[in-house]
């Protein structure tokens, strides 16, 4: 063949450079809002007021973040989330990987049915109606007034996913090594966690960012189980309840810092960690 | 107890020791899918004859369901969740596939602009919302400022506040929100198409468009077909962003059902009118079989079409 991939004809050429700038507007339309949100964070509330299409403040000051910080609970909202995501990360990493590994290397009696019925629900879809029985059975339990009932929940509605791709890694991975264990003399449990849990890194990662993600980014769950309780709040609430407080226009400093506060940690961990977000997300459309 | 096996031979049934290992082992995930996923789809039938305000039920017999063939608002929801679905699909898989599509051909910096436009699907719905009533502020918002400063329209638009405007700023979030999420679900596509059958089309003298349309797109049908049927189940159980952003107003020209349902369950954000959960309960059943539905139609759509072309 005369011709390589990296020659082209003046017309291919052109077209190329067409795509290249249409996904690059596309690029700076996307993260337009988010660079509005995190510049105005930084302006005077009376600028924000006043609106305009200047997105960088006339004088930068943090003074928002100061009032967002002492005044508005964002400190607390700041640590509930953390709390929220790091949970949720935790339990659906023991609970999916234990599980995946069980789904993908014994059968017993309606193992397969079970596996179904996990399936099953991460279709069903009723809304917020669930959250309903949950939030009275909390309230029965006196488990309301902390953020574990939300975690557990949480990682109740979303582990389905994590099970479904930590089974689809531990199917890959040879049969082999689990015999081989045995033979040394480990029990199941201990091959799961001495020999299967180390190979399931890629994996865990993924589940990791993942769950993260969602326990961060939940919002009716937590909003149901903290409408009477402030300092149990993570960021998401307590944001968008300045939004429903008073005129609503008022505290638009606030709110530009707060929302500041709520994304910029998630972009920075999505930054970090890109290949695994979309090799998570990947993984799970392609297979499913 | 079992028969024990020879030792190193694959044991395909498990023995009694491994057999309760593996159920504990299961025992942590069945039962937060008991708990949080069982329990409330079966509690959801118990109350959709009654009452119910959450301290207090009565049994209202068929009450519920008569109050249902009668509730505009909620068929009014209906209507808008459709709307919404088909514009979100019309709008995000044309410009995800395009966007795969150019990314594919791996130019200067397409790393960067798949990571940008990848970017909202990792922040939450709810700030997602949040930013796009900054953006869309009448008075104050950005949007607005670039239009005028621009000078393609004169006085402010009403986005959020106009029954007119409300679907496009709706729409557009949703767009901005979930195109990169389709974008790699098409990536990945495109990535298993091998690349024989490129070059035996240039060898043809194919060029960019006719590769499109007589390779990509044919060996992507399988990924599209998936790709739909996620878009549509996710679609018409959108709420969360449009609840931060319109709450279904103006006059409940963006109130999709989910986000009706919510208000019936729990209230609405400024008022504390009385929360209906038994009817609540008989809509979200309602509202489950309308989207089973619309999957069921689609994937019956989806196997005809299989047929007409194989």
């Amino acid at each position: 063949m005369k011709e390589t991939h990296a020659v082209y004809s003046p017309g291919t050429k052109a077209a190329r450079a067409i795509g290249w700038i249409f996904l690059t507007l596309l690029a700076l339309l996307t993260i337009f809002p988010v660079l509005y949100v995190i510049f105005g964070s930084f302006k005077s509330n009376s600028e924000l007021l006043v609106g305009g299409s200047n997105i960088f403040p006339t004088v930068w000051s943090v003074a928002n973040y100061i009032q967002a910080w002492q005044q508005a609970n964002f400190a607390v909202y700041t640590k509930n989330s953390l709390i929220l995501a790091l949970g949720v990360m935790i339990l659906s990493l023991v609970t999916s990987t234990m599980a995946g590994y069980v789904f993908s290397r014994t059968k017993f009696k309606g193992s397969a049915l079970l596996y179904g019925v996990f399936i099953a629900f991460m279709f069903i879809n009723t809304g917020s109606v669930s959250i309903r029985p949950l939030y009275e059975l909390a309230v029965k339990l006196h488990m309301n007034n902390n953020l574990f009932s939300v975690i557990f929940i949480s990682t109740g509605t979303g582990q389905a996913t994590y099970i479904f791709l930590a089974k689809g890694f531990v199917d890959s991975l040879p049969k082999e090594l689990d015999e081989a264990a045995k033979i040394d003399g480990c029990t199941f449990f201990q091959t799961f966690y001495k020999v299967i849990a180390p190979l399931l890194k890629p994996v865990i990662a993924t589940i990791a960012l993942l769950s993260f993600r969602q326990g961060w980014n939940e919002y009716v769950l937590p909003l149901v189980f903290t409408m009477s309780n402030d300092a149990m709040r993570p960021l998401t609430v307590g944001v968008n309840m300045l939004k429903n407080a008073g005129d609503g226009t008022a505290a638009w400093n606030i709110m530009f810092a707060g929302a500041t506060i709520a994304i910029v940690p998630m972009i920075l961990v999505y930054i970090f960690f890109q290949r695994y977000f979309m090799g998570g997300v990947a993984a799970g459309a392609v297979k499913g | 107890m079992k028969k024990t096996k020879g030792k190193g031979s694959a044991s395909p049934k498990a023995s009694g020791k491994e057999k309760v290992s593996a159920i504990l082992m299961l025992l942590p995930s069945t039962i937060l899918l008991a708990v949080c996923s069982i329990y409330p789809f079966i509690w959801m039938f118990r109350y959709v004859c009654y009452n119910y305000n959450g301290f207090k039920a009565t049994y209202t017999g068929t009450a519920n369901f008569s109050r249902l063939a009668s509730d505009s608002t909620f068929w009014k929801s209906v209507g808008v969740t459709f709307e919404y679905a088909g514009l979100k699909i019309l709008f995000i898989i044309p410009l995800a596939l395009l966007i795969a599509v150019i990314l594919n051909l791996r130019m200067k910096g397409h790393s960067v602009q798949r990571g940008i436009i990848f970017m909202p699907t990792i922040i939450s719905s709810a700030i997602a919302g949040m930013i796009f009533t900054f953006v869309f502020a009448t008075q104050n918002g950005v949007l607005n400022g670039i239009l005028k400063s621009l000078h393609i329209i004169k006085s402010p638009v009403p986005w959020i506040s106009s029954t007119d405007f409300v679907m496009a700023a709706v729409i557009i979030l949703a767009v901005w929100g979930g195109v990169g999420n389709y974008m790699l679900y098409f990536t990945t596509g495109i990535n298993g198409i091998s690349e024989d059958c490129y070059e035996s089309a240039k060898i043809d003298g194919a060029n960019g468009l006719q590769t499109f349309f007589y390779v990509t797109l044919p060996m992507l049908a399988p990924v599209l077909k998936t790709v739909l049927m996620l878009a549509i189940t996710s679609a018409f159980k959108d709420y969360e962003s449009i609840m931060v952003l319109t709450d279904g107003g103006p006059n409940n020209r963006s109130m999709v059902m989910f986000l009706y349902i919510y208000h019936v369950i729990f209230g609405t954000t400024n008022s504390s009118a009385q929360v209906q959960i038994g009817y609540g309960a008989l809509l979200s059943i309602v509202a489950a079989v309308i989207v089973g539905a619309v999957t069921v139609i689609y994937l019956q759509l989806a196997k005809k079409l299989d047929k007409v072309n194989g």
